[in-house]
């Protein structure tokens, strides 16, 4: 490589302060811009569109899911014997998605990735939309809704509880347990922006409602030392969850005896499909959203290029996953998994195993390519790929191992219905609706932990090679 | 023209009611419970309804009374001419259940899939349930009080006249008491003409037999002295009136621990079970089957030394499968004489019966494995094709010379020959009167429609096969006024005694109280079944067989029709009964209609494709059918059933007037005078449009992949061993299979084996593949019907399903049945993932599924391996809740929970009836005997293939079969360990038949 090579390749010099934010921000503009998205009068037209149409696919939802329940389970196309169809494939999708933003938060945040800062707000925001939205199928895809309580250990007359062997089980824990971190740490976090919102708040509506919810944050050093630490103790109990949960998810597989479903990859497998799948559908709102609510200097290409090139690593531990699972079918010598993965790629559902291949092993491996990874379309589609090759791994794996398991003259067939569409499609609607909501009321990027990246808040500028590696989490804020 | 020719008056005047509406055949509560308290007082009177008129309350309980236990009384059920000899259950007055009579010298407790499933026909609301008038097409409710005095006036109208005008149309029945009826009808009306009809005859057997014999008699087969079985088109274990006799000699004779195994050679046209039992099965058309039992006779003859070695004519009988098949078959034949038998279908010309009447003559069989009985006689009715005097009849009425027409309990409208149009005949007739069990199509285009009893309701007498004279009794007073044909029959030779009473009279005649409360009893009288003998043969010239028959291939559009009864729904009387609609095929799975069959050869020659339209064309007559591709089947040949395709059969099957569409295809509009069991002419054009059969297992395997790993599968969930002193096919693998196997570990402890293990066992060497075990779950465990879009969806909820398999070639598959049922592994994988333990082990090793626990989340079928679980996507009782359906929840099992949505729901091994087996015997203060609990599912298999008991019992027969050398569980490399065992198919080759290539 000559060196007029290298001239024009943009290198972070490594014991460099990066710059993170882009134009020359102070304190003060900062807070200017984010809360000026919540403070407008009225929002851009383009929000006014997006919630109607998002609301009614919700109000959609909501009409499917008290259809479902009026009627039955058969309004699915679930049969025997796929007796998960959509309403699983569609639970583990909506929790894949959940996956980034408690990633971003906790674990970037423990690996000091303070890129991390402009993201991580919308990103565990999503995190908990796409945990309603996935926490929504289990509930009602059970047979009788109105008893799917006892799935919960609660003492009762008939001195019942639940069975503790089933992964299911393991489920309702992991999931509600992530739920429940997922939430105080994304509110933890919204504490001194609220308090912000507060302070700035014109009428005594917002005064009251954005005080009640700020907890009485001043601002004091005393509440940013509690707050600090409240944030490094949270966000070590959110890490291992990132990793339990999806692992747990897919231990309602492995732990069946359902050949393809009972394999010891799935873990690993489902949590870097996970992470995969959750980046990139933050990439997939972070585009549009940055351009719409003008925060592109906030949320930069830099951010939105680190993403990618955690989708490209991820996808690529996901191809891995593929060709093992592939490798150990035929290295395993079980013959009804060897069917299995041989029924996948050229089975009734070959179309569906081949456009997840593209979409999740092909498409990311573009990102590759500098150019691409910071061409605001090609990632734009790259990610629809991963969003569209995610759902289709666990149609893949749901459905082509149900379908066809031990004995042949049970094999059937899964079609989806209306109904299976349309609630799906809601889900989506529901997802994207919380998320407006959200843009419009709350501060989209944490002002408080962005002004921690400004140069400014480095007092003598860049501090050069010494910086910031003694102590754990953040620098001293100064608010 | 007689006084009568006037369109008819109603009763009076002033008592024309509303006109009938459909939806006031609901039952008010204040008839319901009349109709329980009267079936409760009843019961009581052991099942006597003429005794005791009045609905009184007992003031005190009778001995031996316990109000919800359940009594069991023998009766009858006579469909299609012939006895079924049955043991109901009564669950306090009401009939629950349908079983064979053990007592029974031929069915010996087996019941097929059609008698057990009329007991749903006995609520069912499409079962009428009160009298039409038709005036100027609109329909009135009638009463019988306005009927009786209406009927005698037209009946003296026509005893004036010796009856000229009277024509009466019955179905067959050998009841001895309706045969004195009507004789005294001929008495009485010296003038007038009493005609039987039913689709399905015996026409060419009875020709056959007086071919033969110079009489017409009926074969009886002793299969169970037999070592070989040639079965020609004979659906032996199906469509015979001797099915379930036969079926048990049949598993007896086979099984391999017996010294000699019987083998079966069999030729048919389209498979049947019999046809998957057999050892060597050879395809040939219907009509092929003449020249191939005259090429075997010759060949028998040329072997006994009685006539000249004579090369056979060409065509398929030059064949190298059907030569090698001939020459095995008749070497063996040679080899074995008196100790074969030579069966032929029912459809088959007199000449093909009359020779294997003589060719079991020739080989000493007659009179040692075949025996023969006359036929009852037949109370003056001429000998011939019914269909032929039904054209009579039409001509008749064409012409005016019907003046009144009764018809009992047939439906010539839907079910006469294409080219008799005895609707548009009808309609000349100034009155008809139709008695039968539903509002069907002739009961739409007669004047009168009266409500038939059902059998459970009505007094009766009819022969089994084997000239047995069963008894009926009715179970529960007629739920609605209904009438039987016998009460009808006496009306018109005004006989006022008691249906009872005549029965008795025809049936015991002078015989004591004694007896005739036994008869009552056993549902038979004992010993009234005529011995059985060889005939002397007269000699006959065998009309020689068509050019045709021996072209082993035909062009197209000279292909040959093969019409058949359907197994199910036999001439299409049974069309309204959901349990048989739903019953899947034992060949192809399919449920809910029919289908036109291929050969996949022949479907691949014309382009057609499974699950597709196609037009059958033949004589002049056409046919928009779905076409389903059978492997097995014959080429150049097409097999349609009757009875499919009702317009006015009900909500089940089909009823025009309330847009209730047809289920299936009406091969009736193919079947003409000439045709009526095969026609030669067929064309078939493939429309191109597919069509959605509604079948419960193969369309998923249309891939190649998907069709490769089910055969690799299949040795081993479905293992087969060789018979006899060439072990190594068989064992070899077995052992190959056996090796490599570590010892299992579970991951947790296990709780101790209790004292009492339930298993069971399940014979895939005896079970035939008859599904008279899936409607005996259905009807015992108030297993629901979900109808033909739910089938298609994979939605089924038989508990036990009877798996088919097809191996080897397409053209000449072998075909495989394997009953499933849940295995209650012992440790059970359902079990350990159902996350609130709706499914758990019971301490006596039965997987109980806890219906008030289930929450729905259905993770339990998907870890179980066997796919037995069921699961309600909806509430598939909604139709029998509510008001107005009080009569349909009748049928139901009280011992059983009906299901609600939402819960999973399975095989439970009958576990009400090991409870009340239990309850039995600690009141009797004794221990449980083994076979003393029989599951639902056992107790009415012919072939007894399945065995229930407890294998903690050593001596216990499921512990013997359990360890059987050929016992294997299936898919016990899981280490769930499966309470059932199979015990593995045994075949009987000659390896003189099979080719080197296998």
């Amino acid at each position: 490589m000559t060196v007029s090579d290298t001239s024009r390749l943009v290198l972070d010099e490594p014991y460099a302060r990066p710059i993170l934010v882009d134009g020359a921000r102070d304190l003060a503009s900062i807070t200017d811009r984010v809360c000026g998205v919540v403070e407008r009068p009225t929002p851009p037209r383009a929000w006014y569109v997006a919630i109607t149409i998002t609301s009614c696919l919700t109000l959609m939802l909501f009409a499917m899911v008290g259809y479902l329940i009026a009627t039955g389970v058969g309004v699915w196309g679930n049969n025997s014997p796929a007796f998960w169809g959509w309403d699983i494939v569609n639970f583990v999708f909506w929790v894949g998605i959940a996956h980034a933003g408690t990633l971003i938060s906790a674990i970037l945040f423990l690996l000091r990735q303070k890129w991390r800062t402009s993201i991580n707000r919308a990103a565990e925001a999503m995190t908990l939309f796409a945990v309603c939205c996935a926490g929504l199928y289990p509930a009602v895809h059970v047979g009788r809704v109105w008893v799917a309580y006892w799935l919960f250990p609660v003492p009762n007359q008939m001195q019942m509880w639940p069975n503790f062997r089933s992964p299911l089980l393991w489920d309702v824990f992991a999931v509600s347990t992530y739920a429940t971190v997922s939430l105080l740490f994304w509110y933890m976090g919204l504490l001194p922006d609220l308090a912000t919102l507060r302070d700035r708040a014109t009428s005594g509506l917002k005064r009251g409602l954005y005080g009640f919810f700020a907890l009485g944050w001043c601002g004091s050093a005393r509440h940013w030392q509690r707050f600090e630490r409240a944030y490094l103790i949270l966000a070590a109990l959110a890490t291992p969850l990132v990793l339990s949960v999806h692992s747990v998810v897919s231990f309602d597989f492995a732990v069946s005896q359902v050949p393809g479903w009972h394999t010891t990859i799935f873990p690993p497998y489902f949590v870097a499909g996970a992470i995969f799948s959750g980046f990139g559908m933050v990439v997939t709102t972070m585009v549009p959203a940055r351009e719409l609510f003008g925060l592109k200097e906030l949320i930069t290409l830099r951010h939105l290029e680190n993403m990618n090139k955690v989708i490209l690593a991820t996808g690529s531990i996901v191809g891995l996953a593929y060709a093992t699972e592939f490798f150990i079918a035929w290295y395993g010598g079980n013959p009804y998994e060897r069917f299995v993965f041989l029924n996948r790629a050229l089975g009734p559902y070959w179309w569906a195993y081949w456009l997840m291949i593209f979409c999740n092993v092909v498409a990311p491996q573009f990102l590759w390519i500098k150019k691409i990874r910071t061409n605001l379309l090609f990632m734009f589609v790259i990610s629809i790929f991963v969003n569209i090759g995610m759902w289709l791994e666990r149609f893949v794996i749901v459905v082509t191992s149900l379908t066809r398991d031990y004995i042949p003259s049970s094999w059937g067939y899964f079609k989806p219905t209306a109904v299976d569409v349309c609630t799906f499609v809601g889900t989506i609607g529901l997802f994207l609706t919380l998320f407006l909501l959200f843009c419009r009321f709350l501060p989209m990027v944490a002002i408080a932990e962005v002004k921690t990246i400004l140069p400014a808040a480095h007092g003598h500028g860049a501090h050069g090679k010494h910086g910031g590696e003694g102590r754990p989490g953040r620098e001293v804020s100064h608010g | 023209m007689s006084s009568l020719n006037k369109a008819p008056t109603p009763p009076s005047e002033g008592s024309f009611g509303p006109p009938l509406c459909e939806d006031a055949d609901g039952v008010s509560r204040r008839r319901l419970l009349q109709v329980m308290g009267a079936s409760l007082a009843l019961s009581t009177a052991a099942g006597c309804r003429f005794e005791a008129e009045e609905i009184l309350p007992f003031q005190s309980r009778p001995e031996g009374r316990l109000p919800g236990t359940t009594r069991r009384f023998a009766t009858a059920l006579e469909g299609a001419g012939f006895a079924a000899s049955l043991l109901v259950t009564s669950y306090d007055g009401r009939p629950i259940k349908i079983e064979g009579n053990p007592l029974h010298p031929v069915d010996r407790g087996a019941c097929t899939a059609r008698s057990q499933a009329s007991v749903l026909d006995l609520y069912d609301p499409d079962h009428s349930r009160g009298l039409v008038q038709k005036d100027a097409g609109v329909a009135y409710p009638r009463t019988w009080k306005e009927f009786d005095p209406y009927f005698a006036r037209i009946l003296q109208r026509h005893l004036a006249e010796g009856g000229a005008g009277l024509r009466i149309l019955s179905a067959p029945s050998s009841s001895a008491t309706l045969a004195q009826l009507r004789a005294r009808f001929a008495e009485r009306f010296p003038k007038a003409r009493w005609i039987h009809w039913t689709a399905v005859t015996r026409t060419q057997e009875l020709a056959g037999a007086r071919l033969a014999f110079g009489v017409e008699a009926r074969p009886l087969l002793q299969i169970e002295a037999a070592r070989t079985l040639v079965s020609l088109d004979a659906d032996l274990l199906g469509d015979h009136p001797a099915a379930l006799a036969h079926a048990r000699a049949f598993a007896a004779r086979r099984n391999p621990a017996a010294p000699e195994m019987l083998r079966h050679w069999c030729v048919e046209p389209a498979p049947t079970i019999t046809g998957g039992t057999a050892d060597h099965r050879l395809a040939l058309r219907v009509e092929q089957v003449l020249p191939f039992l005259a090429a075997l006779e010759a060949r028998v003859q040329a072997g006994l030394g009685q006539a000249p070695a004579q090369v056979e004519q060409g065509g398929f009988l030059g064949r190298p499968d059907v030569s090698r098949f001939l020459g095995a078959l008749c070497a063996e034949l040679l080899a074995r004489p008196g100790e074969s038998v030579v069966a032929v279908g029912r459809r088959q010309p007199a000449a093909v019966h009359a020779l294997a009447h003589r060719l079991n003559a020739v080989l000493g069989n007659a009179g040692r494995t075949v025996v023969y009985v006359e036929e009852p006689a037949r109370a003056g009715e001429p000998s011939g094709e019914p269909a032929a005097r039904l054209a009579e009849l039409v001509g008749e009425m064409d012409a005016g010379v019907v003046q009144t027409l009764v018809i009992l309990g047939a439906n010539p409208v839907y079910d006469a020959p294409a080219d008799v149009d005895f609707r548009r005949a009808l309609r000349k007739v100034p009155l008809s009167i139709h008695l039968g069990q539903s509002r069907d199509e002739t009961a739409r285009a007669s004047v009168w429609h009266l409500p038939e009893t059902h059998p459970l309701e009505a007094w009766g007498d009819a022969l089994s096969w084997d000239g047995t004279r069963c008894t009926q009794q009715p179970l529960i007073d007629p739920i609605f006024e209904r009438r039987s044909v016998l009460e009808m029959a006496a009306l018109l030779v005004e006989e006022k005694a008691a249906a009872r009473d005549l029965v008795r009279a025809a049936v015991l005649p002078g015989a004591g109280d004694e007896a005739w409360r036994k008869a009552i009893h056993d549902g038979f009288v004992e010993g009234s079944a005529p011995a059985g003998r060889a005939l002397p043969l007269a000699p006959f010239e065998l009309p020689a067989a068509e050019a045709r028959a021996f072209r082993d291939e035909l062009s197209p559009g000279q292909w040959e029709l093969a019409l058949a009864p359907d197994p199910k729904l036999h001439d299409g009387r049974l069309a309204n009964n959901s349990w048989l609609q739903e019953l899947p095929d034992s060949i192809t799975k399919m449920t809910w209609g029919n289908a036109a069959w291929f050969a996949p050869a022949t479907a691949k020659r014309l382009g057609i494709r499974d699950a597709s339209l196609v037009t059958l064309k033949c004589g002049g007559r056409e046919l928009l059918c779905a076409a389903c591709v059978v492997p097995g089947h014959a080429a150049d040949c097409v097999t349609l059933h009757l009875g499919h395709g009702r317009t006015a059969a009900g909500q089940v099957g089909g009823l025009e007037e309330e847009k209730v569409e047809s289920v299936g295809f009406d091969a009736y509009r193919l079947r003409t005078l000439s045709s009526l069991e095969t026609a030669q002419d067929l064309e078939v054009a493939a429309t191109g449009e597919s069509y959605a059969l509604a079948r419960t297992t193969d369309p998923a395997v249309d891939d190649s992949i998907g069709q490769h790993e089910r055969d690799l599968r299949l040795h081993e969930l479905l293992r087969e061993l060789a018979h006899g002193p060439s072990p190594a096919a068989g064992h070899a693998e077995e052992d190959q299979h056996a090796a490599h196997h570590p010892a299992l570990e579970s991951l947790w402890e296990h709780d101790a084996p209790g004292s009492v293990r339930w298993g069971m066992a399940i014979d895939l060497n005896a079970c035939i593949g008859c599904g008279a075990c899936v409607v005996a779950c259905q009807a015992e465990n108030n297993v629901p019907v979900v109808g033909r879009e739910q089938i298609q969806r994979g939605r089924e909820m038989h508990w036990i399903r009877i798996d088919r398999y097809f191996t080897g070639s397409e053209d000449a598959p072998k075909l495989r049945f394997q009953p499933l049922t849940c295995q209650h592994c012992e440790s059970a994988p359902c079990e350990q993932v159902c996350p609130v333990a709706a499914t758990v082990h019971s301490s006596e090793g039965l997987n109980d599924m806890v219906y008030n626990r289930c929450i729905g989340t259905r993770y339990c079928a998907n870890n179980c391996p066997f796919k037995v679980r069921r699961f309600n996507y909806f509430n598939f009782n909604k139709a029998v809740q509510g008001p107005g359906s009080e009569v349909q929840r009748m049928r139901f099992n009280p011992e059983v929970t009906v299901r609600h949505r939402g819960v999973m729901e399975k095989c439970t091994f009958c576990v009400q009836r090991i409870q009340r087996a239990k309850i039995e015997a600690k009141n009797e203060g004794r221990t449980l005997a083994d076979g003393e609990i029989v599951s639902a599912c056992a107790a009415t298999c012919p072939t007894q293939a399945i065995v229930f008991g407890d294998l903690a019992q050593r001596t216990s027969r499921v512990s013997g079969l359990a360890a059987d050398g050929r016992a294997y569980r299936m898919l016990e490399e899981l280490n769930i360990r499966p309470r059932t065992s199979y015990l593995a198919k045994v075949t009987n080759f000659d390896p003189a038949a099979t080719s080197h290539d296998g």
